[in-house]
């Protein structure tokens, strides 16, 4: 069984890490999820990739603290998050972020705190790669 | 010896991933930052967030938390993260 959080560079599988959690407990009502994606599309640029640049020790402890964190503020059963480093294509997957709670309410409520969380606190950065160059992208709120 | 890293957007401005520099007693964290800030003005002007030893130490700018470092000391100057 993968680590319930982890940076990669490799895709990862959404079945897998759902099958993960639903491996936890019985008692899991509802498992709400986060898909991140690049688009092919940004500021008027065609984007044909992401690179994504981490510190990579701090930002796994971070993403540790963050998922320690909502299972406690949400009673959450289970929490999963994945983020994916290096260059991602556009239309792959860059990070999931998957919540099991008893009821839908925590486990949806979580999935949008951890993912707002992940993308203040991580130390995680990236850059759009598009056929007029290359370009960090600044924080969005 | 102290480590600076640098990743990111802050990593490509300074043109590396990380510099090391001597250590000496009662040296602080905004002194790193002061000496490699005028060597490398265009990156640590993106420069928000700051971590010794993997521990957030402050706002960038603050000059409260001034507890001299330890040597083999790693300093890390982060621009505003954009993960997810």
């Amino acid at each position: 069984m993968n680590e319930p959080v982890r940076l990669q560079f490799d895709d990862f599988s959404i079945d897998d890490e759902i099958a993960a959690l639903r491996a936890v407990s019985r008692r899991i009502g509802g498992i709400a999820t986060f898909l991140g994606c690049v688009r092919d599309f940004s500021e008027g640029r065609e984007v044909t990739q992401i690179g994504f640049d981490a510190h990579e020790v701090m930002a796994l402890c971070e993403l540790q603290t963050l998922r320690a964190q909502a299972i406690e503020r949400f009673a959450l059963i289970e929490a999963r998050i994945v983020h994916r480093l290096g260059a991602v294509s556009a239309g792959e997957n860059i990070v999931l972020i998957a919540a099991a709670a008893e009821h839908r309410a925590p486990a949806l409520e979580a999935c949008r705190w951890l993912i707002d969380e992940l993308k203040a606190r991580a130390p995680i950065w990236k850059k759009e790669i598009t056929p007029d160059g290359d370009a960090w992208v600044a924080p969005h709120p | 010896m102290i480590r600076a890293l640098f990743f990111g957007p802050v990593a490509e401005r300074v043109g590396a991933r990380q510099i090391a520099l001597d250590f000496r007693p009662g040296l602080r964290w905004q002194d790193v930052r002061d000496e490699l800030r005028a060597r490398h003005p265009e990156a640590f002007a993106l420069v928000s967030i700051v971590a010794v030893d993997g521990r957030r130490v402050a706002d960038a700018e603050a000059e409260a938390d001034a507890v001299p470092l330890a040597d083999d000391a790693e300093i890390v100057f982060m621009s505003a993260f954009s993960g997810g």
